[in-house]
């Protein structure tokens, strides 16, 4: 299954916006993983993608392969299903 | 036959005497260098002077060792035996402290036979002769001194049990490593404390280096470490202008010799030198005004000499091709060149950066350090860096306030912590918290015990660095970091995991997890106590081969199976800080990426090894592994290590490590190539670090040869 891990750190502004996409997508029947980067299993992860910046997101297929990376920024819930849309049906041959 | 001398004694002593002695005279050998008459009043007093004994009992005290003496009919009295005799009155009376402060710091006769005759490996830095030997022998007092009375015996305890590594304990009245900029001297010229003569701010380049030199030997005095100097062709840029290219190249080359052959300054090493160097100027120094000749500003800005400093960089790189007079590479000073997204935009910097790796390429001295984004950095020891914030910046303005020093390094030995936690991560997190409060203890023991030198102004015996010509004491104490290092993760995921860091993602992240919680207890911890505590990546030469060893000791046989090296031989050692195994056979780019992982949670700086071994990989395609390094991984820093073979017969050297020189067959041959952060002959270095040379893997076949 997909994963959407969502990089968070206290007193980052934009951090409750990327929580709040990350609730949107967990109802959407989503796995989303939430790590905190005052703690040293968040910032493990973090350190694992070279994450520099909170907040970050980072959509990963079942292989844990990187399908998209927001660094910094909040993408939409929108972008995000696109972003695994794509992902599902396979090109045309 | 015993008589005593006359003066000062009881009357009941005097009687005793006079009922043993007949006319037998007793001397005694003291630390004056003479040949005193036993006087029992001398003991006495230091124990009063030293001890805080009080009188009665320093009188029956001394009383006690007199008769001891005169009963065992001994013919050679030395002032270290009356002093043990002392010492062990004072323990049989239960004065444990006061036996602590009279102790006597010193090496036994047999250990100063042996220094003096066999040459010390804990430094491949140190050379043997008479200079060595003193520096060996002072360090040893100097040791004790700081296990007994600047340490704290908690602390003194962990060191010596392995836990921890109170770096340079024989250079505890010293500050770590520093940093600084060559705008202070050529502002206010050479005026140290204590010289026989001052100079006036240089008017020429070669005086602005030989200022440079004599006062990285001042400061090799006054730091146990690293001297790093920043910005180096920039700052000298304004004494360039007009001159030929001629005159540059023999400028260069007068810098490099200078630094690395003075190997007659302390202990008769080599000044451990770093120069930063730049292709363009940075952003923080563009606008700044320049000082020229006389140590006057020229009226331009630094940006207006980019050619000059241009010339000079370039210069020094075809120096450091050439080798020295038998074409072996430059071992100080160190060439670290700074690579930023504006290198990129400047002109020439192909060429520059083909320049760079020939050299990297061909001898190995060239240290690529990566300025992302908006870092500004300045580098010092081989992978110390200070980030510049805010303050810095604005010191930037006016660079000669831009020094900063590392006041003491503390190296965590994580290996044992995988020992005694027994797989239990809880434990293991905990411990390593309750390491990490320890090692703070220390460093605020550090801080009060130089804070105490400092606080004597001129009279201090760091005059150096009280030294105050711009508003602020040469030593920047509230600037000061404390350094925190590790060493062996590799081996403590490899005991607490089953797998080396190499050998799984999951090992892998473990490994990231242990740093991530180091980073987090070290900005936690520096908020609490108002100090700035650092992670580093120590070069931990000495520290593998010793923590390796404490730990076949006390955690045997669990450790056999993990501390590195052939035992057999002696060769015992951890892999050092956040590397993986110098052994594990991986793509060296993926091995500068992953290693790169742990970077931005290790601020003081971080480094990578590509170990070269005898293959020369042409200029372009490490032109290209440098490039590919900054703009997608967050290495910190890379350098490349090519191995030489130096023949003492002919006097050639050939790349890779031979038994013999293939030019004329000789077997007297000597290797050299990167212990931790600096080339030295492989003779030299410890049995660890010898056992770790026989392990690296030399990336054969990835790079494409010339």
């Amino acid at each position: 299954m997909e994963k959407v891990k969502v990089f968070v750190k206290d007193g980052c502004y934009k951090c409750p916006s990327a929580k709040e996409v990350g609730t949107l997508l967990e109802k959407e029947g989503l796995n989303v993983l939430y790590y905190d980067l005052d703690t040293a299993d968040g910032l493990a992860e973090a350190s694992y993608y070279g994450v520099l910046s909170t907040p970050t997101m980072i959509v990963e297929d079942t292989d844990e392969n990187t399908l998209a990376d927001f660094r910094g920024t909040v993408p939409t819930l929108q972008t995000i299903k696109e972003v695994l849309l794509k992902r599902e049906s396979p090109p045309l041959l | 036959m015993v008589s005593t001398g006359k003066h000062k004694e009881s009357s009941a002593s005097r009687s005793y005497l006079a009922d043993e002695t007949t006319d037998m005279a007793l001397f005694v050998r003291t630390s004056d260098e003479d040949m005193s008459f036993w006087n029992r009043q001398r003991i006495v007093d230091a124990l009063v002077r030293e001890a805080d004994v009080d009188p009665a009992t320093a009188e029956e005290i001394s009383k006690e060792v007199q008769n001891q003496i005169i009963a065992s009919k001994i013919a050679l009295i030395t002032a270290p035996l009356v002093r043990e005799l002392v010492n062990a009155q004072l323990i049989a009376r239960g004065l444990e402290k006061a036996r602590k402060m009279h102790t006597r710091l010193g090496v036994p006769l047999y250990d100063v036979d042996q220094f003096i005759l066999h040459p010390n490996k804990e430094n491949a830095n140190v050379p043997h002769g008479p200079e060595a030997t003193n520096l060996t022998l002072a360090e040893n007092i100097k040791k004790e001194y700081a296990l007994l009375t600047v340490f704290s015996q908690a602390i003194g305890d962990a060191h010596m049990r392995g836990d921890i590594h109170l770096h340079d304990l024989g250079f505890i009245d010293r500050p770590y490593c520093s940093g600084q900029s060559l705008e202070y001297i050529k502002k206010f010229g050479l005026n140290l404390p204590n010289a026989l003569s001052i100079a006036k701010p240089a008017k020429h380049p070669e005086v602005l280096l030989a200022h440079m030199v004599k006062f990285s030997a001042a400061l090799q005095s006054n730091f146990a470490g690293a001297i790093g100097w920043d910005a180096v062709n920039i700052f000298f840029a304004p004494y360039l202008v007009d001159l030929s290219d001629r005159a540059i190249k023999q400028l260069a080359q007068m810098l490099i010799f200078e630094f690395s052959q003075q190997a007659v300054a302390r202990g008769g090493q080599a000044i451990f030198s770093d120069i930063n160097l730049y292709w363009e100027v940075p952003k923080h120094f563009e606008d700044v005004p320049a000082i020229g000749p006389g140590g006057t500003f020229t009226g331009k800005k630094y940006q207006d000499y980019t050619r000059e400093a241009q010339k000079f960089v370039w210069a020094l790189f075809e120096v450091y091709k050439e080798g020295d007079g038998t074409g072996r590479p430059f071992f100080f000073p160190k060439p670290l060149v700074h690579i930023t997204e504006k290198f990129f935009q400047t002109e020439g910097h192909e060429a520059f950066l083909h320049l760079i790796c020939d050299v990297a390429a061909d001898k190995g001295n060239t240290y690529f350090v990566f300025d992302r984004g908006s870092t500004a950095k300045i580098s010092e020891c081989c992978r110390l860096s200070f980030k510049l914030d805010d303050q810095d910046l604005l010191d930037a303005k006016e660079p000669w306030r831009m020094r900063y020093s590392a006041l003491q390094n503390v190296t965590l030995n994580l290996p044992r912590l995988g020992y005694t936690s027994r797989g239990d991560d809880t434990l293991l997190f905990d411990k390593i918290a309750d390491l990490m409060d320890l090692t703070i203890k220390a460093h605020r023991e550090k801080k009060a015990f130089i804070e105490k030198l400092m606080s004597q102004g001129e009279r201090s015996p760091l005059s150096l660095l009280t030294m105050n010509k711009d508003g602020a004491p040469y030593l920047r104490m509230h600037r000061g970091t404390y350094l925190i290092g590790m060493l062996g993760l590799n081996e403590l995921v490899h005991i607490h995991t089953g797998e080396e860091l190499h050998e799984s993602n999951r090992a892998f992240k473990f490994g990231l997890k242990v740093i991530s919680h180091m980073d987090l207890l070290t900005k936690k911890l520096s908020k609490e106590h108002g100090m700035r505590f650092v992670l580093e990546q120590t070069p931990a030469e000495s520290t593998a081969y010793r923590f390796a060893r404490l730990d076949l000791k006390y955690h045997s046989p669990e450790a056999e199976r993990y501390v590195k090296g052939n035992l057999d031989r002696g060769e015992a050692y951890y892999t050092n800080s956040t590397y993986f195994a110098v052994s594990s056979q991986m793509n060296p780019i993926d091995r500068v990426v992953k290693e790169g992982l742990f970077h931005p949670r290790i601020e003081a700086g971080s480094l990578t090894h590509i170990w070269l071994g005898e293959s020369k990989p042409s200029k372009a395609s490490l032109a290209n592994f440098v490039i590919k390094t900054f703009r997608e991984s967050l290495n910190d820093q890379i350098a490349f290590s090519p191995e030489f073979t130096n023949c003492l017969g002919c006097g050639k050297t050939t790349r890779g490590l031979n038994d013999a020189c293939s030019h004329c067959g000789s077997r007297e041959v000597e290797g050299i190539t990167r212990i931790t952060g600096y080339f030295t002959k492989v003779s030299s270095w410890n049995k660890g670090k010898r056992g770790e040379l026989n392990d690296r893997y030399k990336n054969q076949g990835f790079f494409e040869n010339r």
